[in-house]
């Protein structure tokens, strides 16, 4: 290595030491302008880490879930199907197993609940956390996490539901707070526990057709022939997943557009935090040129130091809402993602922080900052050192 | 060695009035001269140094340095002359509040890739120079007006200059300062250095090689 560059070197090393030097100096400065950047940045990476996780999950859920759904179309929407065609369906040539169930929504007291009914042999993998045991007699529910918090239940107790018929039902178990998020407000019950609430008996919302791989199209020229005069309808699991996907993209659009309005009006914050002691900068910056120092020099000084406060306010953002998630469960977040939940959310938000979000949150921080300093100070350094110097 | 051709600095003020800081000058310096600026104030001796100096540009005409036409210098070219040929003393000091003594003067080093160690020395041998072996850790708010200028004369001296240009050195210290700081220039001078000073000192006067009476801008 040439002379030159490893003075070259050296001189980039003492710049970005002395950048640290500034910050440390300039603590009261430092402080605001970091406190500015992890407020502004703390709910958006919170955000979008809830939004994954949950994202996550449901994919997950799908992925675990039948290969195609059956249901009965009306007014161009999911409709009840009838359960006498399930065992024609079942002897469709590929069929590997059919789940019928019912998924409905009804109030207990004030607090609406997700209503699951379905044989329980069939119960999803993702359910089996339980405290109690699995409903097995006609009448008993599994009652989800927050559900039971919220009503302080316990094994032995009785509710009924605002459903078409009053029904009396035991409950046998819980699910744990670590379990699906679905599962928090939901109750788990028979199939024919859930067409007697209902007042639907011999109908599912329904049926998951769980197939030999590769035979999709014939099952669906089969189904064809069996509901040749009926309005049914059929979707394989790529289309629940790009519902899925499709939803959460459009919730996290929806969030993105209220953060950008935020985020633009941080950018004062910022620019009045960067501005504390403006002028005693432009002072410095006249002296350093009046010492020999070049514009690009002081520019890269002030670049480290906005640099190194991103890194560091974005880092500590980071840190905050990992902490925000394991101690205070995301709250005021999460509910903007989960629907009909409390501010403190009573079951485990799901969270994942991938490195594209943080990335992208050093990013902004580093452009809300630049914003704050970069074009005074390069106007500073460009101007004559006297004009500085006044 | 420094060299000006009809030199003019104008200013505007809110467009309206135009102020002629200094016209016509015509300088010839040669290396190693003690040369003294007097007149009254705003007779334009501060707007002469710092366009010499390269702190400013002129308006009008030209400045030499070794037969160099440094007014047609890039921003990066006069900012290089200024940290290899020029080392500037002003009226008000202009320190760095937050920084120590020795960071002070040793500020101009940082650019250069100088580590610490080397910077520190370099700065502590100027410091006991100054006479402010002391003081190496004190802030300038910790420092009197006297002191405070003999740190800027050490930041002025940092890089081995050979212009020293002080602007009314002595008009904010103290008789005793004032007398070191002329002993130390002369000094300086006889290393080689050129010395350009603006001042109403007399005891500057006595020793100068040139004196330069400015009124109005112009060079009686």
């Amino acid at each position: 290595m040439k002379l030159s560059e490893i003075n070259n070197m050296k001189k980039h090393i003492n710049l970005f030491l002395l950048a640290t030097e500034n910050l440390l100096r300039h603590k009261t400065k430092s402080i605001v302008v970091s406190l500015c950047i992890i407020a502004i940045l703390l709910p958006f990476i919170t955000a979008i880490a809830i939004s994954e996780g949950v994202r996550m999950q449901s994919l997950s859920s799908v992925e675990e879930s039948a290969d195609l759904y059956l249901t009965f179309d009306e007014f161009g929407r999911n409709a009840a199907i009838p359960l006498k065609y399930l065992d024609e369906v079942k002897d469709v040539f590929g069929v590997k197993k059919v789940v019928p169930r019912i998924i409905g929504r009804c109030y207990l007291q004030d607090k609406l609940a997700v209503i699951v009914g379905i044989d329980k042999e069939y119960l999803p993998e993702s359910t089996s956390c339980v405290s109690g045991r699995i409903f097995e007699n006609a009448s008993e529910v599994v009652v989800g996490h927050e559900l039971a918090e919220n009503f302080n239940l316990t094994i032995g107790d009785q509710l009924s539901m605002r459903g078409q018929n009053r029904k009396l039902f035991t409950v046998v178990g819980f699910f744990s707070s670590a379990s699906n998020i679905w599962s928090a407000s939901t109750l788990f019950m028979s199939l024919q526990d859930a067409g007697d609430l209902f007042g639907k008996q011999g109908f599912a919302t329904d049926i998951q057709i769980y197939s030999v791989p590769g035979h999709n199209a014939e099952i669906a020229t089969e189904l064809y022939y069996i509901f040749e005069n009926e309005p049914y309808r059929l979707q394989d699991k790529d289309m629940i997943e790009l519902y899925v996907k499709k939803g959460f993209m459009l919730k996290e659009g929806i969030f993105t557009a209220l953060y950008t309005v935020a985020f633009a009006l941080g950018i004062p914050a910022i620019l009045v935090a960067s501005g504390f002691g403006l002028s005693e900068r432009r002072k410095e910056i006249g002296i350093m040129k009046a010492t020999g120092w070049q514009t690009l020099e002081v520019l890269e000084l002030i670049s480290f130091e906005q640099l190194l406060i991103s890194l560091f306010g974005a880092t500590t953002a980071i840190l905050l809402s990992i902490i925000w998630m394991k101690c205070f469960n995301g709250a005021f977040i999460a509910q903007f993602f989960i629907g009909e939940i409390n501010l403190l959310p009573k079951f485990v938000v799901p969270a994942r922080f991938l490195p594209l979000p943080c990335l992208l949150s050093f990013f902004f921080a580093i452009i809300l900052t630049m914003v704050g300093s970069i074009y005074s100070s390069w106007k500073a350094s460009t101007e004559n050192p006297v004009a500085s110097l006044k | 060695m420094i060299r000006t051709e009809k030199l003019c600095k104008f200013y505007s003020l809110h467009s309206r009035h135009e102020v002629r800081a200094i016209r016509d000058i015509n300088l010839n310096i040669a290396k190693n001269t003690f040369a003294v600026f007097k007149g009254p104030s705003g007779s334009g001796k501060t707007t002469l140094l710092n366009v010499i100096g390269a702190l400013d540009r002129p308006t009008e005409g030209k400045v030499f340095i070794y037969d160099e036409e440094i007014t047609s210098f890039s921003d990066i070219g006069l900012s290089r002359l200024r940290r290899e040929k020029i080392g500037f003393i002003f009226q008000n000091f202009h320190l760095i509040p937050r920084l120590s003594s020795w960071e002070n003067v040793s500020y101009p080093l940082i650019p250069l890739g100088i580590g610490f160690k080397e910077r520190f020395q370099k700065a502590k041998l100027l410091l006991e120079k100054v006479g402010l072996g002391d003081r190496l850790d004190h802030t300038p708010e910790e420092l009197s007006g006297g002191q405070q200028q003999r740190v800027a004369i050490a930041r002025a001296l940092i890089n081995n200059p050979e212009i020293i240009i002080a602007d009314e050195p002595t008009s904010n210290i103290d008789e005793e300062t004032s007398v070191h700081l002329l002993e130390l220039l002369k000094e300086l001078r006889n290393h080689g250095v050129t010395i350009l000073v603006a001042t109403h000192d007399t005891n500057f006067q006595k020793i100068a090689d040139k004196i330069y009476k400015i009124r109005n801008g112009r060079i009686e």
